[in-house]
């Protein structure tokens, strides 16, 4: 309907205006369309509202007050005072910041490709048809409906804890390492096996993938002999790399902003750490210590922006890389 | 046709305005919640505190004592762990939204009068509407800050060493007055060669602990300005503590990492804890054996250093009620009623007319006021020192600097080093 009112000529208007109410049919019926199609647009908006105060009111406003404060020294209580870039010449500082960059990097570097790996072996398995598949496929998929959720999390921390069921499976293979939701260095691990296991989310993404593959190019490689992995490699997976590209960027993403299951746990019952000696202290947690725990709002929307940019940059030079791997239709016609 | 699909045009206006109405509603709806008069003369106030469900039920059953006697007043409650508490509070206090009236301790009055959100007390006690008089140990003294009465100490309480008790038997350990922090050392070493646990949860992480022991040496953890130690003196504390980890003597710092929040004492992964010692009515319900106290180590077997702690009623300088939160903070303290309600929980009820109307009969809160008569009569106790803005932050970032030791993370020279920047920060000198 909207396209009908662009597309009539400057002309009509002009009849219209002429002869409002009498004219010739069609330029009656077309001012019609343009009163509808006003009234269409109006309906549409209106429609959009709660939306739209809420898009405002709830992100662009906070949005960019956050970015005002950044530059201030802001508690909360007192008005914010304008420093400059202090709390970026802060943070880049201060070793606790470094190691929450450093746990998070880690957290990314490591669970994001292990999450993908498994989602594309699973998908495959699941993509041929066999008894059960929906079944499978349900029962692969439900982790990442619950797997965010706080009770998940209090879960995984008991499981990984001494004398639990990772514990004991260790020493059952007989290394005893302890419980890793206790051990600094092995918490951001339990961390990474609880995004692996949501690895459904993309795991469906990649099935739809796979059933736009079109089988004759199968059929003409068994023709030419090819083996099932010379199949993956020279067909599946460049006919399934948009959608790898798109699994890639939104995990990436969503791992950045990795919080409730860190804090979780981590615990932070005692001081204000998150994991024994700061191990699960990722990026958000740390930003929201610094914001509610020691009311530096200011130097906490300084890191929130510095998270921003860090993922701006991170998704460009996805972006950028993708020219080199993911194959559009177009391009193979 | 044509006219068929006008109509449909127009119902389609109206739902999309009353979506609209309906989220403009919501704001409204919202933007109202924030009063709290009412036509017919009752006042309803917001009255918040931290603590876990026990204390809960106890204060709500204050709560409908008081508005029995005060129909005109209706209180609002709301609660939540310590750490959560806090960061509630400070949400909703920079939001120009506290609580009328809150649960407080000695190391915040200085820090939320900064940010001007405590109401001077003063005015409503000269107006009548809260009694000072008759408060034990010169507790009315406590929530006052430069002149101005910031809180109301509901109750007190004091540094213990919250003891295992019978891992204490088997052990052989019988902590008396005046025993020495070299008898303490010799007893962490019977508790875990004798009973194969380690002796303390975690002493050297403790800052009110710590405290005491600078207290026993002519310093303290705070002066009015900064912290009134040095970078020698901490290393000194944190060296005895790295050998005492690494000897078992405290609690394995990966394993009491795994049971927060519940207490390393309780979990019985350490034969005693150095706490508040009303802790041992949440430790009893915790855990399965049972807790005693026992007093704080000496350096020179006299002195304890210690002090009376204080939980405290305080209200919010924005409150349209003073005259109200006033008549509450008067009945919290002062009922007889309230106390039998209480027990200890807060601590030993600061005015003696509670203190009377409360005698234990169950042994662990017998155990808490003998142990708070013991003090008294032992003469230790001192006058507090005060805690500067910021000293909340210095507690958590001793805490888990002192972890991260204890795991192995920091060496203690580096331990000490990142706790004097930290505090520096907190403290803005």
């Amino acid at each position: 309907m909207g396209t009908a009112v662009t597309h009539a000529p400057a002309m009509e208007d002009l009849t219209e205006d002429s002869e409002p109410r009498h004219g010739p049919v069609n330029s009656a019926g077309s001012a019609a369309l343009k009163r509808r199609g006003r009234r269409e647009n109006l309906a549409g908006y209106l429609f959009m509202s709660p939306w739209i105060a809420g898009f405002l009111l709830l992100t662009a406003g906070p949005m960019a007050a956050s970015l005002y404060f950044a530059f201030t020294d802001y508690n909360l209580f007192d008005a914010p005072r304008w420093i400059g870039l202090d709390n970026f010449s802060e943070m880049f500082a201060d070793p606790r910041w470094r190691h929450s960059v450093r746990v998070t990097l880690w957290y990314v570097v490591v669970g994001t490709p292990i999450k993908l790996i498994l989602a594309l072996g699973v998908a495959l398995l699941l993509a041929q048809k066999r008894r059960g598949q929906a079944f499978y496929r349900a029962a692969f998929y439900a982790p990442s409906l619950i797997g965010a959720s706080v009770s998940i999390a209090i879960v995984w921390k008991a499981i990984f804890s001494d004398d639990a069921a990772v514990d004991r499976a260790q020493r059952f293979l007989g290394f005893d390492a302890g419980g890793w939701a206790g051990d600094p260095d092995m918490i951001i691990y339990s961390l990474v096996a609880l995004t692996v296991w949501q690895f459904g989310a993309p795991m469906v993404i990649f099935l739809a993938g796979l059933k736009q593959v079109p089988r004759e190019l199968y059929e003409a490689a068994d023709v030419d002999g090819a083996g099932k992995l010379r199949q993956f490699w020279n067909i599946t997976l460049p006919m399934i790399s948009p959608v790898l590209f798109f699994n890639v960027l939104l995990e990436t993403i969503h791992s950045f902003q990795i919080f409730s299951s860190a804090y979780i746990v981590g615990g932070g019952a005692g001081g204000n750490a998150c994991g024994p000696a700061d191990g699960s202290m990722v990026y958000t947690c740390y930003l929201y210590v610094q914001g509610f725990e020691n009311s530096r709002m200011g130097l906490a929307s300084a890191m929130a922006w510095m998270l921003l940019i860090a993922v701006a940059l991170v998704t460009a030079v996805l972006f950028w890389s993708q020219k080199r791997w993911v194959h559009y239709e177009e391009d193979a016609r | 046709m044509q006219q068929g699909r006008n109509v449909e045009r127009r119902t389609v206006l109206k739902a999309a305005g009353a979506s609209l109405a309906v989220a403009g509603l919501g704001a409204t709806a919202t933007a109202c919640g924030g009063g709290s008069g009412s036509g017919d003369g009752t006042v309803t106030i917001r009255y918040a505190w931290w603590g876990a469900q026990d204390r809960a039920e106890r204060i709500n059953r204050t709560i409908a004592l008081f508005e029995k006697k005060f129909p005109k007043i209706k209180v609002k409650t709301d609660f939540q762990p310590y750490l959560d508490f806090w960061k509630k509070f400070n949400t909703q206090a920079s939001g120009g939204n506290p609580p009328d009236v809150f649960q407080n301790a000695i190391g915040f009055l200085r820090k939320y009068d900064a940010k001007n959100v405590l109401l001077d007390l003063g005015e409503q006690v000269k107006a009548g509407n809260l009694s000072m008089e008759g408060f034990r140990a010169g507790l009315e003294k406590f929530g006052e800050i430069d002149g101005k009465l910031l809180g109301v100490p509901v109750g007190s309480n004091s540094m213990a060493l919250v003891i295992d008790k019978p891992v204490y038997t088997r052990a052989g350990v019988k902590p008396e007055m005046g025993w020495t922090w070299d008898d303490f050392d010799e007893a962490m070493k019977k508790i875990r060669d004798r009973t194969g646990r380690a002796g303390d949860s975690g002493m050297y992480g403790v800052m009110y602990l710590y405290d005491l022991y600078l207290r026993q040496n002519g310093k303290a953890f705070f002066t009015e300005k900064g912290l009134g130690f040095t970078e020698a003196d901490l290393t000194d504390w944190w060296t005895k503590a790295e050998k005492g980890v690494r000897a078992g003597l405290y609690a394995d710092a990966r394993k009491v990492a795994q049971i927060k929040p519940k207490s390393a004492l309780s979990a019985e992964l350490a034969g005693s804890e150095f706490t508040w010692d009303n802790f041992t009515v949440r430790y009893t319900s915790e855990g399965k054996s049972e807790y005693g106290l026992a007093p704080i180590p000496t350096t020179d077997g006299k002195k304890t250093g210690q002090y009376l702690g204080s939980l405290m009623l305080s209200a919010s300088r924005r409150t349209q009620h003073p005259e109200e939160v006033a008549q509450f903070i008067d009945f919290m303290v002062h009922d007889p009623e309230v106390a039998k309600i209480m027990g200890y929980d807060r601590g030993v009820p600061a005015t003696q007319a509670q203190y009377d109307a409360y005698r234990p009969t169950d042994p662990v809160n017998q155990a808490i006021a003998a142990y708070e008569e013991s003090l008294v009569e032992a003469g230790v106790l001192e006058t507090i020192t005060p805690h500067p803005a910021g000293a909340d932050i210095c507690e958590a970032a001793f805490l888990r600097i002192a972890e991260e030791l204890a795991l192995g993370k920091r060496s203690v020279d580096d331990a000490v080093k990142q706790f004097f920047t930290e505090s520096k920060t907190a403290l803005g000198s």
